[in-house]
């Protein structure tokens, strides 16, 4: 009985990925497209703001003027400087986007300092990038505050805020964009993998040789979900070692327990991608059907605003969001060496997510005979 | 000109006919402007921190007291460090502040005094706010104190203007941005199986031999779904400007003209896919892994393109919805600025119309030609 | 004066010779028959003739234009029917027709178009609702939009029954002026039995052009002469059928009178509509029992409900005794199934795929390579066991889905229009193998709508409207119509039924 049970199931295990794996395209674009857009994306996303192009209008013209904007010359955030007295031009430049800050020092600047008056820098960032406008006004007032700081030296009481930023003290901000990439790109290539693949079947007319075949409803449903599980792990690890040894990204928990965790993780979403599958009836609404499912999915993740920040409404319904786990464990156990409890806390909503999906895509596939 | 009508009515009857379509172009872009209204937050984080008093002076109570009454910051108070990073660990608490025993002592000495602030670098937008709020939380409580006669006032104020977007609102931009998004997916996800599915249907085979030229079959493929895209970007328009009460600076004429262009690289992107790939598999991973991520990573909408390094700044040159990204949020909160009009629009339009050339190219009216062994086994 | 005129063609694929230095000339105002065994060139020679495909090399004049250079102005003037009919399936009758007319710069002017395809009624549905003979019947009236002088039909008649491949010969006959030239490819020989001309292709060359009476007088002969030209058929002992093991437990070997499939009572019901309505019978051991009926008459759905595909809503079938409603995965171990439309994965070989039903169908892993092999050498697979199966041509792929329906030794075998558009030697083939698997016991429940392989079954059930209508041997069956033939033994039925 067993043994019928095994070798069906691995038949159609076989099956499932000779498909996948026999056409060397469909190879090459389930190993290759995650990979190649883990390297573009992880060099090129990033939140702290660089390379930033400067207009100054500067109508001090003084030594102490001077001396303040070779300090933003010297930091290394700062790129181009473009100089100009006249003010439509220095709007133009801000305008058109040419730079991306401006710093406007008054006639008075020297005069003021020098008499010991409290003076004032204006900057000008271009809000249509709020996030980067914000980031590059702070860094603009530190130098300034730095600047000032040292014309006139502190005297008296003072707080000096001395900060340490644990699992990642230099707050670079590729080691968090990486682990959001590899759950994003495994997310991806999971739903895809399985979305399409019992449509596909219905599109050629296949999925009625199976049914007519003695396999049950569960053996469809473990012959369809273990080889996409199976790519897709192999696919998370790989990207495991290629953030770990090109990025550095530090790797500080248990090994056992991010397989564990990936690994269930990565069922939650095969069992989403298998019941949208189940209730397709074509390729093209699978796939549709897919991206209504993963954009609010993305969004509310955790990785672009914090869940605690959410209506409370919204809060609730993440719990049925296998995404949000999946990003705090992959990123929890990689930077913060998440431990075994606080693991089996965020894979209990992981498991009920894989359960209730896997039984509705199981009963689905026959529901759907009519 | 009849025959172009016919295909035309002919496609726009399957979109009408195929409810998918209608959710890709109009619920799924309802769904994600509420999540960007609504469940979206990337001006003022609510962060909750954990407080460990190791100094018993009274005066530092009120500083204690302030965490907890800020706006910013929820406070959780702590005694021993090894449950704060217990909280951490599990995100209870996204960094922490430390009040070492000689805080008071040094401030009544006018020395400067250490606040320890932990952060969880994990993630790092959140750790930054900690910092931020702690810093200021403690400067203001320090202003205010008995101690504030002796500090020093900084003599260089730094005032920050943002300009198109004084309050900072992100919404301001972001929801243009999803604008953008929904864009690139009709352009690209609706239609990157359209063509693929005429040949596999046989009814193409059955259009080739009627009147029917490559122009037709290309222009019948763009219009419908250029149409489709239209509405969706008024829907979406409306949304924002009407409901969600977004400002519109600019020329509505314009933003419809250069969304139109945008709309003609994203159609050119799906229905060269379409063509050349018969493989719905590979369409679709194409038109994911070429469409959406990119729209997504590299458009500057989330990251800004300045900051990546030279080469992957050039290599978003070749990513259509950079341009639009950028095009739109200009048009929404400054107006109508002639130069990034123009710079955007000729971009996308060459970029269009390369796309419309592959595409011409790679229809033929026989089923052989350009790419002839793919067509003929897909039809047979 | 000629409509085709091809010298010396040749078309290529690769190493594949599609089209073998062929002349041909047709002459205006014929009704032709393309006649040829499945990848013999019939559609790659259509798609040449109206330069869908270019030549490798030869002459090809198309009422005066050259396909090759002047496609734009040849489309002017031809009407063409692909194998799937061109159908848009998510229009309506009407919007197909007003799409074509308008790609066709003629009126939409359909009345008398729709009243002689009987589609008047059902102008607003979808095209994909439709059953196979009004498709067709679609298709036809959008090719003959706007009168084309010359016609070409890809196999039109494929998957449809009798009665409507008459009325379709009646309406290209009715539509068409004396001008009109055709050029009609079919598997069926008593249709191109009544053709003016028969062109026969074998292996990209033609070994048959002239009248068909010329060639035998009555469409039986014809078949025969068609099959000598064709290389003869001559039966063999059937290896399938000799290697076939009885197995089942139910039914002792010799038992003949033993039930092997029994419906009872079946129906499926859309809410006021029923597809299927009390459709009882009792299928004996080795025996072969015939459904057939028009398109639409509930056949599929019957079948379909029979294993286990549509859920009844009322009623319920046993197959070796086991209910399939309540039991559905164990009374179909005792099934092989050959679905109408190829459903084996196109890109598994064919070993691949033989291996994965029998492994599917619980043949232990030890046991499961001698089966392979055994059974690719009986299918003749043995040169093409490493193809994929989409590669195949069509006779192979049916021999493939036989193979891997009958891998497990199943005593009952249910077959879907198995040799639908298949030609005339794989089907006589075919049939060999199907005859003998019964004399072994094997029972066999097949659909068709050839009515030549009727005469194969022991008993025949005509369906109609979802209900059986009649019941019989095919001589019982032939006696209650008074007619000579199966064909017309099936109008005939279907004809007294509806005018009660």
């Amino acid at each position: 009985m067993i043994r019928d049970f095994l070798r069906r199931v691995v038949a159609l295990i076989k099956k499932e990925f000779i498909t996948i794996w026999m056409d060397p395209k469909t190879r090459g674009i389930i190993i290759g497209m995650p990979l190649m857009q883990l390297l573009i994306f992880a060099n090129a996303v990033t939140m702290e703001v660089q390379n930033i192009d400067v207009a100054v209008m500067d109508r001090s013209k003084s030594v102490e003027s001077r001396e303040l904007l070779s300090r933003f010359e010297h930091s290394p955030r700062f790129r181009n400087f473009y100089y100009t007295d006249d003010k439509t031009t220095f709007q133009k430049y801000i305008d058109i986007q040419k730079v991306q800050i401006g710093i406007i020092i008054n006639n008075d600047f020297a005069r003021n300092i020098k008499s010991g008056k409290t003076t004032s820098v204006q900057i000008i960032t271009d809000g249509r990038q709020t996030n980067s406008a914000s980031i590059a006004g702070g860094y603009a007032s530190q130098i300034i505050t730095g600047y000032g700081a040292e014309a006139v030296p502190l005297k008296g009481a003072a707080i000096n805020a001395s900060v340490r930023n644990w699992y990642n003290p230099n707050l670079n901000y590729q080691w968090f964009i990486l682990t959001v990439i590899v759950a994003l790109l495994a997310l991806v290539i999971t739903l895809i993998l399985t979305a399409l693949s019992v449509a596909r079947e219905r599109e050629l007319g296949t999925f009625d040789q199976l049914i007519v075949s003695p396999l049950s409803s569960v053996e469809i449903l473990i012959g369809k979900s273990v080889p996409p599980l199976i790519i897709s792990i192999i696919l998370t690890i790989i990207m495991t070692i290629l953030v770990t040894v090109f990025f550095q990204l530090p790797f500080r928990g248990s090994l056992a327990l991010f397989l564990i965790a990936i690994s269930i993780s990565l069922l939650a979403i095969v069992g989403v991608g298998l019941y949208i599958s189940s209730i397709c009836n074509t390729q093209q609404q699978a796939i549709l059907s897919v991206m209504t499912f993963m954009m609010p999915a993305i969004l509310l993740s955790g990785y672009i605003s914090p869940i605690e920040d959410m209506p409370v409404f919204l809060q609730y319904l993440t719990y049925l969001n296998p995404v949000r786990f999946f990003m705090v464990l992959t990123r929890g156990i990689f930077l913060k060496g998440m431990g075994i409890e606080d693991v089996i806390i965020n894979l209990i909503p992981l498991i009920i997510i894989a359960a209730i999906t896997l039984t509705l895509a199981g009963r689905t596939f026959k529901r759907k005979l009519g | 000109m009849k025959i172009l009508l016919a295909l035309v009515k002919k496609e726009i009857k399957q979109i009408l006919r195929d409810p998918s379509s209608i959710i890709i172009a109009f619920i799924l872009p309802l769904i994600s402007i509420l999540i960007y209204m609504y469940g979206i937050n990337l001006d003022s984080v609510k962060v909750t921190i954990g407080i460990k008093n190791d100094d018993q002076s009274p005066e530092v109570a009120t500083l204690v007291k302030s965490f907890g009454h800020s706006k910013y910051v929820n406070s959780i108070v702590f005694d021993n460090e090894k449950d704060i990073e217990t909280a951490l660990i599990r995100s209870k608490i996204k960094g922490a502040v430390i009040i070492p025993n000689d805080f008071s002592s040094k401030l009544s000495r006018r020395q400067t005094a250490d606040l320890m602030i932990i952060t969880d670098g994990s993630e790092v937008n959140t750790a930054n706010y900690v910092q931020s709020y702690v810093a200021s939380i403690a400067n203001q409580w320090l202003a205010t104190s008995k101690y504030n006669s002796t500090i020093v006032k900084p003599r260089i104020n730094t005032e920050i203007r943002t300009w198109y977007n004084p309050d900072m609102d992100s919404h301001f931009f972001i929801l243009p941005g999803s604008i953008a998004i929904t864009m690139t997916l009709i352009g690209i996800l609706l239609t990157s199986l359209v063509v693929a599915r005429e040949w596999e249907r046989g009814t193409m085979e059955a259009l080739l031999s009627t009147n029917v030229k490559t122009i037709h079959i290309v222009l019948g493929k763009y219009i419908p779904y250029f149409i489709l895209g239209m509405l969706s970007l008024a829907f979406n328009v409306f949304l924002c400007v009407c409901i969600f009460q977004i400002p519109f600076r600019g020329n509505y004429l314009i933003l419809f003209i250069v969304s139109g262009l945008f709309l003609f690289t994203s159609l050119g992107i799906g229905l060269n896919i379409s063509t050349m790939l018969k493989n719905q598999f590979l369409a679709s991973m194409m038109s994911l892994g070429l469409g959406f991520l990119p729209a997504l990573m590299l458009s500057g909408l989330m990251f800004p393109i300045n900051s990546m390094p030279d080469i992957f700044q050039h290599f978003t040159r070749i990513i259509p919805p950079r341009y639009y990204v950028t095009f739109i949020e200009s048009e929404f909160m400054a107006g109508t600025i002639p130069e990034i009009v123009a710079v955007n629009a000729i971009f996308l339009s060459v970029i269009g119309l390369l796309l419309f050339a592959l595409m011409y190219h790679n229809t033929s009216t026989r089923l052989e030609a350009s790419s002839k062994r793919v067509r003929l086994e897909s039809v047979q | 004066m000629n409509t085709v005129e091809i010298k010396n063609l040749t078309k290529k694929f690769g190493n594949t010779v599609a089209i073998d230095n062929l002349s041909l000339n047709i002459e205006k105002g014929k009704i032709t028959g393309l006649i040829g065994a499945d990848a013999a060139g019939k559609t790659t020679l259509l798609r040449t003739i109206i330069g869908l495909m270019l030549p490798d090399s030869g002459e090809i004049n198309i009422l005066g234009f050259n396909p090759e250079t002047q496609k734009d102005e040849l489309n002017l003037h031809i009407g063409y029917m692909p194998q799937k009919f061109g159908l848009y399936e998510d229009l309506t009758i009407r919007e197909n027709l007003e799409l074509y007319a308008d790609l066709k710069n003629v009126p939409h002017d359909f009345d008398k178009m729709l009243e002689f395809t009987a589609l008047t009624k059902f102008q607003n549905r979808l095209a994909g609702a439709l059953s196979g003979g009004m498709k067709q019947k679609l298709g036809l009236a959008c090719t003959l939009l706007g009168n084309p002088e010359f016609l070409l039909l890809d196999e039109p008649s494929v998957g449809v029954d009798p009665i409507s491949r008459r009325d379709l010969i009646a309406m290209v006959r009715e539509m068409i002026n004396p001008n009109t030239t055709v050029l009609w490819s079919t598997a069926y020989l008593d249709e191109a039995h009544n053709f003016d001309t028969a062109v026969v292709i074998d292996k990209g060359k033609i070994i048959y052009e002239g009248k068909p009476h010329n060639l035998a007088p009555t469409p039986q002969e014809f078949e025969n002469k068609v099959i000598e030209l064709m290389g003869g058929y001559t039966q063999e002992e059937s290896l399938i059928a000799k290697n076939y093991e009885w197995k089942s437990k139910y039914c002792d070997e010799n038992d003949d009178e033993c039930l092997t499939v029994e419906a009872d009572n079946l129906e499926k019901r859309y809410g006021n509509f029923y597809a299927v309505k009390n459709n009882t019978f009792k299928i004996k051991k080795g025996e072969i029992f015939g459904l057939l009926g028009p398109n639409g008459a509930g056949k599929s759905t019957s079948f379909k409900m029979m294993c286990g595909l549509a859920r009844p809503t009322g009623g319920t079938a046993r197959i070796m005794g086991i209910d399939i409603k309540k039991n559905p995965e164990k009374a179909r171990s005792n099934l092989g199934y050959m679905a109408q439309k190829f459903s084996l994965y196109g890109s598994l070989t064919v070993r691949q795929n033989l291996e994965f039903f029998a492994l599917a169908y619980g043949i232990s892993i030890l046991k499961r390579k001698q089966k392979v092999n055994e059974v690719i050498d009986v299918f003749g697979l043995k040169e093409y066991e490493k193809m994929k199966a989409e590669e195949l041509p069509l006779g192979l792929k049916q021999r493939l889905s036989m193979a891997a329906a009958l891998i497990h030794n199943p005593p009952v075998l249910f077959l879907d229009e198995p040799t639908s558009g298949v030609d005339i030697l794989t089907r006589k083939d075919f049939w060999n193998h199907i005859t003998s698997l019964a004399k072994k016991g094997v029972t066999i429940l097949v659909t068709t709508h050839f009515m030549d392989e009727a005469e194969y079954c022991d008993r025949i059930s005509l369906f109609y409207h979802g209900e059986t209508i009649a019941v019989g041997t095919p001589a019982q069956l032939k006696a209650q119509a008074g007619a000579q033939d199966m064909e017309t033994t099936f109008i005939n039925l279907i004809k007294e039924s509806e005018k009660q």
